[in-house]
């Protein structure tokens, strides 16, 4: 145990491992800071160039644009109540009024603060619970994992249920999508249309890039999201006698991450609502409650820490489970696959050091996102006068470069630009578009454990009422579909 | 426009319908899309799979299907007030083209011209920004992937062209 910690640490401070968690924290900050972008928009336009590394390398460039992009996206909900990313709203609820008072230092020191110690508490957590989780997993088989895949992908459709009939469709089409080509197990072809190209099935890759990079660059283009350039920063670095003022909200600080890390670890549910339920928990335990919404630096440092404690958190069922809490994790999912390597409860006993490495890397990350934004705040507040049409249009051609350079076939890059049409379409509409994502990558795992489990059944889903555990998941599964509509009527029928 | 109606417009169910026509023709023609001449019984086979999801797909759509052919007396087709996409329909062919251009014309010069004529069309037409955008943008790609990644792009057809 402690030979593989020290063999993690040992590989995540090489130069190359370093080099790359520096280069992805710093690519996520200023995708995060620019609003309209964000953490997912930098990781899909790099997953070309992680391709070229090994994947200790890949993932630490990854999980540094995933960290540096929720540490970025305060920066402008401080300085112009504009979210970088959409779960930094809840930041600008206290982060502006308190700019407005001449004081966006604090603020910023408090965002930061919270960012830097929900990242570390939630890194501790997954250390202490991967292990944990990964036992109990450990004595799954197929039926098991079938019931755990239909609870993930349940709670991401309950986590929409105001849209509950687009969600199912998505992740439905996210299904429909991971069918096409030759089926890994019967070597079928499906859906190829007599076209060879479509033989080798559509990519998480290009559909992740034409989703959201593209769909989300066509959005940049049509709407400018930036209209207030004006900014208020009364020196160029991060004042450290603030940063020690706002230490007294320790508390807060590691309660909101604890509650990050867990609502992170929930697929569907994502890092809007770790900030809202942060910062609402902090309020309510507040001594100073009616600061809330008036600027304090505590609902600053709630929020940040919770949105921050988000991606370590989907990545304890992403590594124990194999299934992803998000659309950011499903993109290191499939990282992971691409390398060959598949993450479950036997990853943590085969992986030993890249899991430790991965550990590292993480708390590395966080302490370099922390101390970048501290020496070069100015420079990177200065980001958000970059004009958006121009990032759009530059990203665009990045992103068609990159994709082709996958596999070197044009054809990805056409069905990229599809799904940019389809990504741009469900963005505008607001749809909830991580559940196509879900969709895509649990597709083939729900596909796969369902004929398992369909073959030792004899052709009947009755063994899965054999189980214990799929007993259980199945009432937890049941008890999350019906209990918010028991709620809902019964809140309709107190208002009548 | 209040928040229920940019939700409820009748673009929503417009899309989701063609997502349900969609599934519903995947259902129907699944027999042929999918080869199922192997010796599996169904539930072991490629087949399986597909036609639940297209269910899915179908049962999801079914409101809007029902919504789109129904519609309530304050239904209207307004969605967000950006209008009609013209732009980024146009930037999508320029993307087309650029495709077409890597293998007509290489690399370098399509990513040159589009980011070009792009910028021009999305007004960030400036003359720092429309010289040294383009060059920039292709240098470093040029560098990375064909210098330091080393990925192979087809020979210009246009090259073919000139040494005939």
């Amino acid at each position: 145990m402690f030979e593989h910690l020290l063999a993690g640490f040992w590989a995540a401070v090489s130069p190359g491992n370093l080099a790359a968690l520096f280069s992805g924290t710093l690519v996520g900050i200023i995708v995060g800071i620019l609003p309209g972008l964000g953490p997912m928009v930098g990781m899909v336009v790099l997953l070309p160039f992680s391709f070229a590394f090994p994947p200790d390398i890949a993932l630490s460039l990854l999980l540094g644009v995933f960290c540096g992009g929720y540490f970025g996206g305060a920066i402008p909900a401080v300085l112009l109540r504009t979210p970088g990313v959409p779960s930094s709203i809840v930041t600008s609820f206290d982060g502006y009024p308190l700019t407005q008072k001449g004081e966006a230092q604090t603020a910023l020191s408090a965002a930061l603060l919270g960012s830097f110690g929900g990242g570390v508490i939630s890194v501790m957590i997954l250390i202490f619970l991967a292990p944990a989780l990964a036992h109990v997993a450990a004595s799954f088989g197929p039926p098991e994992y079938f019931t755990v895949a239909v609870f993930g992908v349940v709670l991401v459709v309950m986590a929409f249920r105001a849209q509950l009939g687009r969600g199912i469709m998505l992740l439905g089409l996210g299904f429909w999508f991971s069918t096409v080509g030759i089926d890994g197990t019967t070597l079928s072809q499906r859906f190829c249309f007599g076209t060879l190209s479509m033989q080798n099935g559509l990519d998480i890759v290009p559909i992740c890039l034409g989703l959201f990079g593209i769909g989300q660059t066509l959005i940049l283009v049509e709407q400018e999201i930036m209209k207030n350039h004006d900014i208020q920063l009364s020196r160029s670095t991060l004042d450290f006698s603030r940063l020690i003022k706002v230490l007294k909200y320790w508390k807060t600080l590691i309660r909101s991450g604890v509650i990050g890390t867990f609502v992170g670890l929930l697929p569907g549910t994502g890092s809007i609502l770790a900030s809202f339920l942060s910062y609402d928990v902090a309020k309510r335990l507040s001594k100073e409650k009616d600061l809330f919404g008036k600027g304090t630096p505590e609902g600053c440092l709630a929020s940040e820490a919770g949105n921050n404690a988000v991606p370590a958190g989907a990545l304890i069922p992403l590594l124990t489970l194999g299934i992803p809490g998000d659309a950011l994790s499903a993109v290191l999912l499939g990282v992971f696959t691409i390398n060959g390597i598949y993450p479950g409860p036997l990853l943590l006993v085969k992986e030993p050091v890249l899991i430790s490495t991965l550990y590292f890397s993480m708390l590395l990350i966080n302490v370099a996102a922390f101390v970048m934004l501290i020496v070069w705040l100015r420079p990177f507040a200065m980001i958000v006068k970059v004009p958006g049409r121009l990032l759009a249009v530059v990203i665009m051609v990045i992103s068609m470069v990159g994709i082709y350079a996958v596999n070197t076939r044009l054809f990805d890059a056409g069905v990229a630009i599809a799904m940019g049409v389809l990504g741009y379409a469900l963005l505008r509409m607001g749809w909830p578009i991580v559940n196509l994502i879900m969709g895509v990558v649990l597709g083939e795992i729900m596909e796969n454990r369902l004929r398992e489990t369909l073959s030792l059944g004899d052709g009947s889903l009755a063994i899965l009422l054999h189980r214990p555990i799929c007993i259980f998941l199945i009432v937890l599964t049941c008890l999350i579909i019906l209990v918010p509509f028991i709620l809902d009527a019964r809140k309709a029928k107190n208002r009548a | 426009m209040s928040k229920k109606d940019f939700s409820s417009s009748r673009v929503h169910d417009l899309f989701g319908s063609v997502l349900g026509v969609f599934a519903l023709s995947m259902l129907i023609s699944s027999p042929w899309q999918v080869d199922t001449s192997g010796p599996d019984p169904f539930y072991k086979g490629p087949l399986i799979f597909p036609i639940i999801v297209s269910c899915l797909i179908l049962a999801g759509s079914l409101p809007s299907m029902w919504r789109l052919l129904r519609p309530s007396l304050h239904a209207s087709w307004y969605l967000d007030g950006y209008g009609k996409p013209f732009k980024n329909m146009i930037i999508l062919g320029l993307l087309i083209l650029y495709l077409a251009g890597i293998v007509a014309i290489g690399l370098e010069i399509s990513t040159w011209l589009f980011l070009v004529i792009a910028l021009k069309f999305v007004k960030q037409d400036s003359m720092i920004k429309i010289t040294l955008i383009p060059i920039l943008v292709t240098l470093i790609l040029f560098l990375i992937f064909k210098i330091f990644l080393d990925v192979w792009f087809p020979e210009p057809l246009i090259m073919g062209f000139f040494s005939e």
